[in-house]
């Protein structure tokens, strides 16, 4: 089976900047995959090379087998950042029309364009002009339109961006249900906690560079988690104990619980255990490396003028799922 | 293939299925044909003829009679008659066939000049007292009007003593005073004063004891309309129409050129700042939509050219007299329609991928445009010697060649075989030109958001792309 998509040294420059530097990436079928960098990485310009709507100025790529995604339009749904609908089309025309611009123009088509709407809670505004919908239906109907002709491939650019967190899980839910169905997915965010929950591999951007390209599984193994979150059971307990125990190199206040470092040379299992033993916890867990730390942390290691609040601030959306703030 | 119809189909449907098509290009040339119906129906209901009296006061003593023979209603209808007939008799046998002898063209000719006269006044004479109260007869104009069929005074001839014989010693005649009712109808006030004018030469001649009748036969001569000798044989020289036929065609296609290419505009533009685009591009390649796109606006601009082109063919059999219009001029219309509109299109096309707003196009479509209006501008000069060097040279410029030698085609004296031909090729070249120009720019330009781009930046676009 061929590999959904194969990028070989693509580069692409705009003017004197370099949106996109040497890159490979290799997709199989039927994997989702998350592409993440903050802002202005080069994400929208990688996925726009994949799609052929820009050419690049070096390296090959293959998409779905063919040297141009060109030749398998048909195949690939595209939700692009910069979307867009027909004001004055009917929703159903448009559907229609993008349905058959990729030849899915079957007799069934009225009746998938019928039930879709309903499953995405758009049942009867067939016959609305676009313009009459409220953005998220918008944003809902381009979606359709990305999916109307069961694509192979489901690209995604930004696909979460503005959208409320109900619409945002009824997207995650359609994504999940295009790969089951066994469509290759690629989407892109600046919200890493996004594709932490969404995707089970991971590709990082930074100014045009991959900097990361692995599972989730194996990032969170190779960053090794150094710290422990911990909860007392009665939140007036004396915690002061903490900063003794065997391991703890150090404790500061996070919220409600407690941050505790571990010592360069512990191991969690039995500092867990003694943790537990001296203050009667509410919870105790490992903390994990989010992939916002992970990033920052591959940032802080490759250009020394990382900003860390910056960079912090531009890789999260406010109030779309981090658990809690860091200090 | 089937995409790019699919793009074409839209792109006719949505321009052709909004209002502003529908009333500007569908209904308004409807509402005029019914106009053209109505207004002679409408000048029909004429308000009643003028009645009146015009008071002469003559000294002479010889113009009164001539004046009131002149104005007699009988002998106004008379002189109408024959100033038809001598429009008849000047006008070109290919209008005078139109308007034809008997029949509906030629009631409506006799009704056009009676509508511009007006109806026929009933004016009396009344001679008054050379020694009357000039101040109190001008007291009369100013009573108020008597309403239906009243015996106004409409005017006052005062006749100067030496209208009719010279004072002794002075060179020339004496004349008249003419003092008219305020808002009195200006055909009446001319009626009266040619009247008051033939009467006084009248009078003038007898006293000289000559004899009238002879001298307006000695001093006439009859205007003949002038004949074009021909290889076919001889046929009147018709020059309205050698004029009017060519630039109604040659405006036709550049109307038609010009609103669909205008259409184009708008839609690619409406597609970019609606961010429709980079969808629409998952789909189609840049050349597919842009190609799409084209064709979906000729067969607008098709539309339209068919719809007038209808519209004139059934004025023109309606006046029996289509034979005017050869179907060979059809074609070529066709023919440069398509040369035309394809190499504006690819220009309109690009800009609009160019620009984030419609305001911002103006500045690139102002030598598009100048470039277009240059034959709509020259078609005087052109109509009236299409081989002159000029619209020679012109011809073979695209694509301003597509208007010039639709003019001349469709001039009394058509271009040779093989300029036709020659045009159409270099129309051709200037499509494929253009349509390259326009697909670098147009790929660019679709995903380029922000400063719009001058001309030069277009170039280099088309240059590098």
């Amino acid at each position: 089976m061929p590999d959904a998509i194969v990028l070989r040294g693509l580069t692409k420059t705009f003017g004197d900047t370099v949106a996109v530097r040497d890159f490979d990436l290799v997709v199989p079928q039927g994997a989702l995959y998350g592409v993440i960098g903050p802002n202005g990485a080069g994400k929208t310009t990688t996925i726009r090379m994949i799609l052929s709507i820009l050419l690049p100025d070096r390296g090959e790529l293959s998409v779905l087998g063919h040297r141009s995604a060109m030749e398998a339009k048909d195949r690939i749904g595209y939700l692009p950042e910069e979307r867009g609908l027909y004001k004055r089309m009917r929703v159903g025309q448009f559907l229609t029309y993008m349905a058959r611009l990729k030849h899915a123009d079957g007799a069934d088509l009225r009746t998938r364009i019928r039930s879709w709407l309903e499953k995405v809670d758009l049942g009867g505004v067939e016959n609305k002009r676009c313009e009459e919908l409220s953005k998220g239906m918008q944003q809902k109907v381009q979606f359709l339109a990305a999916i109307i002709h069961r694509p192979d491939l489901l690209i995604l650019d930004e696909p979460f961006s503005g959208l409320d967190p109900v619409n945002q899980r009824l997207l995650r839910e359609l994504v999940d249900d295009e790969h089951r169905r066994g469509a290759t997915v690629l989407f892109s965010t600046h919200v890493m906690a996004l594709a932490e929950q969404l995707c089970d591999h991971v590709v990082m951007i930074h100014r045009g560079d991959k900097v990361l390209d692995d599972e989730i599984g194996a990032i969170r193994a190779r960053y090794d988690p150094r710290n422990l979150l911990f909860e007392p059971l009665d939140p007036a307990a004396d915690v002061s104990a903490l900063a003794q125990i065997e391991g703890v190199a150090l404790v500061r206040r996070d919220g409600a619980a407690w941050d505790l470092t571990l010592a360069p040379a512990a191991s969690p299992a039995p500092v867990i255990q003694r943790v537990a033993a001296a203050i009667a916890p509410a919870r105790v867990e490992l903390r994990r490396p989010s992939l916002e730390d992970v990033f920052l942390n591959i940032v802080s290691a490759v250009s020394a003028s990382g900003d860390d609040a910056t960079l912090r601030a531009a890789v999260r959306d406010n109030g779309n799922g981090r658990r809690e703030p860091r200090p | 293939m089937k995409k790019m119809l699919c793009v074409a189909q839209r792109e006719f449907l949505a321009t052709v299925g909004t209002k502003a098509f529908i009333f500007g290009i569908l209904v308004t040339p409807l509402v005029i044909g019914v106009l053209i119906l109505l207004i002679p129906w409408m000048s029909r209901q004429d308000p009643p003829a003028i009645a009146g009296s015009v008071a002469v006061i003559d000294p002479t003593g010889q113009v009164t009679t001539g004046l009131a023979a002149y104005l007699e209603p009988a002998r106004i209808e008379q002189r109408r008659r024959e100033a038809y007939q001598r429009i008849q008799d000047a006008m070109p046998s290919a209008l005078r066939a139109a308007g034809g002898t008997s029949g509906p063209g030629a009631a409506a000719g006799q009704q056009a000049v009676g509508s511009l006269l007006g109806k026929v006044p009933q004016l009396t004479v009344v001679a008054v007292e050379p020694g009357a109260d000039v101040n109190a007869a001008k007291a009369s104009l100013t009573a108020p009007a008597a309403r239906e069929g009243g015996a106004d005074r409409l005017a006052i001839v005062i006749v100067h003593a030496d209208a009719v014989q010279k004072q002794p010693g002075a060179e020339r005649f004496g004349a008249y005073d003419l003092f008219v009712r305020a808002k009195l109808d200006d055909r009446v006030i001319d009626e009266i004063g040619d009247g008051v004018r033939d009467a006084i030469v009248g009078a003038r001649v007898s006293q000289a004891g000559l004899d009238r009748a002879q001298i307006e036969g000695l001093t006439t001569v009859g205007r003949v309309a002038s004949k074009t000798v021909t290889a076919e044989g001889e046929g009147r020289t018709n020059e309205i129409l050698n004029q009017l036929i060519p630039m109604a065609l040659m405006g036709l296609l550049l109307m038609s050129v010009l609103m669909s290419g205008q259409y184009l505009l708008t839609t690619t533009v409406e597609e970019k700042s609606n961010r429709v685009v980079e969808v629409l591009l998952s789909a189609v390649s840049p050349m597919e939509l842009m190609v799409g796109k084209i064709f979906g606006q000729f067969a607008v601009g098709l539309l339209v050219l068919a719809l007038y082109l209808g519209l004139g063919m059934i004025a023109l059999l309606s006046f029996a007299s289509l034979g005017l219009l050869d179907p060979a001029l059809i074609l070529f219309l066709l023919i440069f329609y398509l040369l035309a509109y394809f190499s504006v299109g690819a220009f309109m096309a690009a800009i609009g991928s160019a620009v984030n707003e419609l305001r911002e196009a103006q500045g690139l479509m102002t030598p598009v445009m100048v470039l277009i209006m240059i034959p709509w501008f020259l078609w005087m000069p052109i109509s009236r010697d299409p081989n002159s060097v000029l619209a020679v040279v012109l011809s073979f410029v695209p694509p301003i060649s597509n208007f010039v030698i639709m003019l001349r085609l469709a001039s009394s004296t058509p271009p040779p075989l093989w300029q036709t031909l020659l045009s159409m090729a270099v129309g051709a070249a200037g499509v494929y030109a253009s349509l390259w120009f326009a697909a670098r720019i147009f790929r660019i330009g679709l995903l380029m958001y922000g400063k719009p781009p001058n001309f030069a930046t277009l170039v280099r676009w088309a240059r590098t792309g």
